[in-house]
């Protein structure tokens, strides 16, 4: 083959760390590409090894494709792996050099040794350049139809790797055709197995433009392709089993005898030694056996003793998955596996996620019915079980396990045994004991109003001061709230609270603060009076939305009329009776339909992890879900929060129905943030006109914001600039750091602190086009990306910076129209005051964008 | 979708990338940043090993000194992943002889490409027996055995192994001795009460095969279990013999084994493969035999200074003997002093774990030695939380004992041009998690 042309080369941003070493290797590389001296093979696998090994570590060596290729026109095998492997890794960058490649890999791909057709076929299928489809075609037709195995599996995944770049071409070559054929006669398991894979997923991403397709699909499903496939079951890999397994679990038997046949033929998969295999054969056996409830026990029967071995071999990861979908079996039939409680006990060094999973699972045993004697037992054992972990120095287990006692608290009868347990966590004096107890305290009486003299009597000893954490504060605040007729001092603890309510950082707790003090001003009027009114006050002067809306919603019912009002906040209650289950059933099905994959580890139905609008239920979380993480990887990244944020949403969504009555006092006994909209609908429309008046906390605002947001949150206050003091030189850090989920929290709770408009240079506009030059440009300026996005003209980033000295944030949304070369910002920070500095620091970078 | 992996990545504890492999464009290059930023450098690491980041999820793994990750964007077969790593592992260990760290990714990572190219296409898994890679792809990089002499070798033949159906064995393999080695392996878990009760016990056993036979040999083995007992005795008519018989919760074969001839005539059946593997797994909750009783005495007096009593009692036979025995017994954080007598073996205090920490290096059966201790605790005036008591753990090996009571009956091996073998049996029972509270 002749040498490339040096000056084809396109010079690339090679980093200088490896510049030098780079022109070694190529000089080096070009000795030897024409040398045929004894040995030379072997100097030059040493220098392909020292060129992939700067690939590894990210050197770019790219600048030596021509060399490469030249020198692996070699017989030696290893050096071509090596050249395939150097080839699949800079083609992409480099398509036209890519073109070099096609001649020698085609030629590899007619090689009379069939290591060498599959190694050339799979590379050239690698090389993932679009406008070399062409060259596939060929190559895959004979791959497929080759007498050797090796090379039929490689063309098959082939296949697929061009559906992929191309599928038109992959379509218009009749391909998915040739492996259904392919698929259903091929003696090897492995092409057969890959065949399967493919078609799978071609033709699911296809049936959604062709009805063709679709109905091809279903083939799939058929009773002869399915059966033809399970009757090779053993010839198949592990891995394949499971593919088989899967197609296996969603076919449709006719009737009652194919169900039966088809678990006698699968039964001893159950012994398999790969729990994926266990897992794809309980599944098929559990859906079968779906519409018929007498043997869907038995197969749990069956398939309980399989499952607790897995989880009990293995490393902790593979335990742990298996342990979710024991997880998911248990909470659908925790009946079945009460004789197996024991196998839920934690082990002291196991690590917490598998705890948190046994916790679940005995609490779900523990709670199965009370209909035999039995059960009472189990639940008692459980429960001192559990109080041994509520000792335990894993914090979060800790917390877990009085939780779960908690949760066998509201289900069983016999509570009086339990109450006491709750009582004695709250002696234990730890705090986060003491926290927990509080909550599940507060559930209790919701649902037990007859235990209050007793818990009342405990609860009336703790000190506020001693409970931080604001879910078991605002529990604590409820209980004030509600039985201060029988606590003697509550008014004079709530004013207390009410004294220090600007130190109060949650505003769950405010929120509550201000019910208790209402409720406790219907029963003792006198002696809350003063309290009432400073609560009042301080609510309609607080920044936050829900908090300050429901002050506002007070102030106005007791205006209204008192009687009103009393019967609003303290009407006559029912105890909870059910409380609301954290997911609903639908849901839970959804999940069990999706056996044997992320859904069951995630708890939630694929939908809502893959597909993007279900990703997050925020308006926020959608859009950073939309935007990449340093706006350089192609995909989506959503922090992690953002997921949890979801579930409990889903849990408070579901909660909020049994408490209807109760709209002000619920949220705490669940671990949702406090956004709903519980505050009263009343409030919060028609409240815009007095907002600017209460909100004189908040300086430092500009007045040209425009965006409704600003309205609803109430701090912009048109027309009025003020005067604030001038902030000393702002420095930024230029290392900062922040992790997505603190910018959402964060962006959630700011308030907007300036909003405006800057214009951009065209330049700056020009060199958007390329997608990290912005970030590049504004990191200079200690300006750091957290998230971006958007398509032309709207742009949108995320930046964050933090002040040199201390750890104050600055969070910026700025969205870019590159048309108008307009950008809007706006900024949210911790310390209002040197927002100005900030914004002002931000448009000069911003407006130097571009500019050399 | 079972699997279709996007990418893997090997780091380094400190996130550096060892190497790396992307299988499909459908997640993004940095993908590894997200990794680290979200996962290693937060508190998260460790709490989950399936995480979601954006549209992806990662599987994470730590096996000595490195972090194997797998990305994937799709709802993909968490147990077949996991499995997936383990088994990548092995293969790689086997091709290393041994050790899985950073040192040995860096030393073989061409090997490591190759083969990772080998196991896995676009995202799916492809073949992983080490028997079979091992035909084409050699530690020394030689080339493959088909291009040597191309046209005499019987290149279907050769090939049809690399995915055929007997995918663990290859044909003509020879021994001048032929030799079968097996090791029954379990390990005693259990969690006991403080006050003495046996909350919780199993044991979890495999059997590890190691064969060097010659041929295609056909191997039949015989254990002490109820079922197959019942079964043989069955077959042949005749009374079971009495003795002992141990009732299996639960086995799990290598897919040598026949499973179907496993479940019509109990009998475990199979042409192993060569080398060393694991022929079965076992799982039993009945009739454990613990090897070892432990009964504490902690006695708190006063603020500072408490009492330790520790008796260990062997309960296996006299000439049986544990090795490597270890006794941790929990103290308080604030340990300032300790003394203490053993009986047997020694003690010291280990400040680091918070433990008396007692080793007795051969520890024969049906005896009792006894640890006791003084400890004194620096008095704190703010300290009046009670100090929660970790359990007790012990770890040791018994050698020749087996806490479920399995013995090997026979182990029969036939081969077709009728060659002796020499088979050798091992048992030994290890500590699994050996708690007891106090």
């Amino acid at each position: 083959m002749a040498p490339p042309p040096q000056s084809q080369r396109s010079p690339s941003p090679s980093q200088p760390s490896g510049k030098g070493e780079v022109s070694d290797l190529k000089s080096q590389l070009r000795q030897l590409a024409g040398s045929r001296a004894p040995g030379v093979d072997d100097s030059k696998r040493e220098l392909f090894k020292k060129v992939i090994s700067y690939m590894t570590i990210g050197i770019d060596v790219s600048p030596l494709f021509g060399e490469m290729v030249m020198c692996s026109a070699a017989s030696d095998i290893v050096l071509k792996k090596m050249c395939y492997l150097y080839v699949g890794n800079y083609a992409r960058v480099n398509p036209d050099l890519a073109l070099l490649t096609i001649n020698f890999l085609q030629r590899d791909c007619k090689d009379e040794d069939p290591m060498i057709r599959g190694l050339a076929l799979r590379s050239l299928c690698s090389l993932r350049v679009a406008n070399l489809v062409e060259y596939l075609v060929g190559p895959l037709g004979s791959g497929l139809k080759d007498s050797n195995s090796y090379v039929r599996m490689v063309a098959v995944v082939g296949v697929l790797k061009l559906y992929h770049i191309s599928a038109s071409t992959c379509v218009d070559a009749d391909f998915p055709a040739t492996l259904k054929h392919l698929m259903l006669n091929d003696p090897d398991a492995q092409v057969v197995a890959n065949c399967l894979s493919t078609l799978q997923e071609i033709w699911t991403l296809e049936a959604s433009t062709s009805e063709e397709v679709a109905r091809e699909r279903e083939i799939l499903l058929s009773k002869p392709v399915v059966y033809y496939l399970l009757n090779r079951i053993k010839e198949f890999s592990e891995w394949a089993q499971c593919l088989v397994l899967e197609l296996a679990a969603k076919y449709v038997p006719s009737d009652n005898n194919e169900i039966f046949d088809i678990m006698n033929l699968l039964e001893d998969r159950l012994q398999h030694a790969n729990g994926a295999v266990v897992l794809a054969t309980t599944k098929v056996f559990l859906q079968l056996t779906l519409s018929m409830a007498d043997v869907h026990q038995q197969v749990y029967e069956r398939i309980k003793a399989p499952l607790l071995t897995l989880v009990s071999s293995g490393s902790p990861e593979q335990s742990y998955a298996v342990l979710s979908h024991l997880h998911l079996l248990v909470m659908r039939a925790p009946y079945v596996f009460s004789t197996d409680y024991k196998h839920f006990y934690c082990q002291y060094n196991e690590p917490s996620y598998v705890k948190k999973l046994k916790l679940e699972m005995l609490t779900a045993v523990a709670n199965e019915s009370n209909t035999y004697e039995i059960d009472d037992l189990l639940g008692s054992i459980t429960v001192t079980e559990l109080c041994e972990y509520a000792a335990n120095v894993d914090i979060p287990i800790a917390r877990e396990s009085i939780r779960a006692v908690g949760k066998i608290a509201l289900q069983q009868y016999d509570v009086n045994a339990i109450v006491d347990r709750l009582l004695q966590f709250l002696e234990m004096e730890k705090d986060y004991v003491t926290a927990e107890a509080l909550v599940l305290v507060k559930d209790l009486l919701r649902k037990y109003p007859q235990w209050s003299q007793d818990c009342i009597a405990v609860v009336g000893n703790i000190s506020s001061k001693n409970v931080q954490e604001p879910k078991a504060k605002a529990a604590l605040i409820w209980m004030l709230g509600e039985y201060s007729q029988d606590m003697h001092d509550a008014p004079y603890v709530l004013e207390s609270l009410v004294e220090n309510w600007d130190e109060e950082h949650s505003a769950e707790v405010r929120l509550h603060l201000l019910t208790a003090v209402m409720k406790c001003f219907f029963k003792r009027p006198p002696e809350t009076q003063k309290a009432l009114g400073a609560a009042l006050a301080a609510g309609l002067a607080d920044f936050h939305q829900d908090v300050h809306d429901r002050a506002l919603f007070y102030y106005r019912l007791l205006q209204y009329n008192v009687s009103v009002a009393e019967h609003v906040v303290n009407p006559p209650k029912q105890a909870v009776s059910v409380f609301a289950d954290t997911q609903s059933s639908e849901i839970k099905d959804r999940i069990f339909d999706e056996f044997n994959s992320l859904s069951v580890i995630y708890q939630k139905p694929s939908y809502m992890f893959t597909d993007k609008e279900h990703r997050g239920p925020f308006e926020f979380s959608d859009e950073l879900g939309n935007l990449s993480i340093s706006a350089e990887s192609v995909d989506t990244v959503v922090p992690a929060q953002s997921v949890e944020a979801n579930d409990k949403d889903l849990l408070l969504s579901t909660a909020e129905k049994d408490d209807g009555r109760d709209p002000a006092s619920n949220g705490s006994a669940y671990s949702a943030p406090f956004y709903d909209g519980s505050s009263g609908p009343a409030a919060t429309s028609q409240s815009h006109g007095e907002l600017a008046v209460s909100n004189t906390s908040v300086s430092g605002q500009t007045p040209a914001s425009s965006l409704a947001i600003d309205d609803l949150l109430g701090l912009s206050f048109p027309g009025e600039v003020t005067a604030t003091p001038t902030p000393p030189p702002l420095k930024l850090n230029p290392k900062a750091i922040l992790d997505p989920g603190t910018f959402q929290q964060k962006w959630r709770q700011l308030p907007i602190s300036s909003s405006q408009e800057c214009s951009l240079s065209p330049q700056g506009v020009a060199s958007l086009a390329a997608p990290n030059t912005l970030l590049r440009h504004m990191q200079g300026h200690s300006i750091h990306c957290i998230a971006s996005g958007g398509q032309s003209p709207n742009f949108k980033y995320f930046f964050f910076a933090q002040k040199a000295e201390e750890a104050s944030t600055f969070l910026v949304e700025c969205i870019i129209n590159t048309a108008s070369a307009k950008s809007q910002i706006k900024i949210k920070a911790d310390d209002q005051s040197s927002t100005q500095a900030f914004s002002t620091l931000f448009q000069t970078a911003l407006s130097k964008f571009g500019l050399p | 979708m079972p699997v279709a992996a996007s990418a893997i990545y090997f780091l380094n504890l400190r996130g550096d990338v060892l190497i790396n492999r992307l299988y499909r464009d459908d997640v993004g290059g940095n993908m590894v940043d997200a990794f680290r930023t979200h996962i290693m450098q937060t508190k998260d690491l460790g709490t989950c090993p399936v995480r979601q980041i954006g549209g992806c999820s990662f599987f994470y793994m730590r096996i000595s000194n490195v972090y194997i990750v797998i990305v994937v964007s799709s709802n993909a077969n968490v147990a077949c992943a996991f499995k997936f790593v383990v088994e990548a592992v092995a293969l790689f260990k086997s091709y290393f002889g041994g050790a899985f760290d950073e040192d040995a990714i860096r030393n073989n990572f061409v090997l490591i490409y190759e083969l990772l190219d080998e196991i896995m296409d676009f995202g799916y898994p492809q073949n992983l027996s080490p028997e079979i890679l091992k035909l084409y792809i050699t530690q020394e990089g030689v080339r493959s055995p088909f291009s040597s002499k191309p046209t005499d070798r019987p290149v279907p033949n050769a090939t049809l192994q690399v995915t055929g159906a007997v995918g663990w064995r290859r044909e003509g393999l020879h021994y001048k001795k032929n030799e079968v080695f097996l090791d029954i392996v379990e390990s005693v878990n259990l969690l006991m009460s403080s006050k003495g009760s046996v909350l919780r016990c199993d044991v979890t056993g495999k059997i590890l095969m190691k064969c060097f036979l010659s041929g295609m040999p056909d191997l039949k083995l015989g254990l002490n279990d109820k079922i197959g007992l019942e079964k043989e005795s069955q077959l042949k008519s005749r009374p079971t013999k009495s003795g002992k018989t141990i009732e299996l919760d639960d086995v799990t074969f290598h897919q040598c084994v026949n499973l179907t001839r496993f479940n019509s005539e109990k009998t475990v059946s199979f042409v192993p493969p060569d080398g060393e593997f694991e022929l079965m797994k076992y799982r039993i909750t009945e009739g454990v035999n613990l090897p070892f009783k432990v009964l504490p005495t902690i006695k708190e007096l006063g603020r500072t200074r408490m009492e330790v009593n520790v008796k260990v009692k062997s309960v296996f036979g006299a000439k049986m003997f544990a090795l490597g025995v270890v006794v941790k017994i929990p103290v308080p954080k604030q340990t300032a002093k300790t003394n203490f007598t053993v009986t047997s073996g020694r003690a010291k205090y280990n400040a680091s774990i918070d433990c008396l920490v007692w080793k007795i290096r051969k520890f024969p059966g049906q005896t009792e030695p006894t640890l006791s201790a003084e400890v004194e605790l620096i008095s704190t005036m703010t300290e009046k939380k009670s100090w929660t008591r970790p359990p007790i753990q012990m770890e040791f090996q018994v050698p020749m004992f087996t806490a479920s009571g399995l013995r090997v009956r026979f182990l029969k091996v036939w081969e077709k041009s009728g060659y002796n073998t020499v088979e050798w049996v091992r048992y030994i029972t290890k500590a699994g998690s050996y708690e007891v509270r106090c």
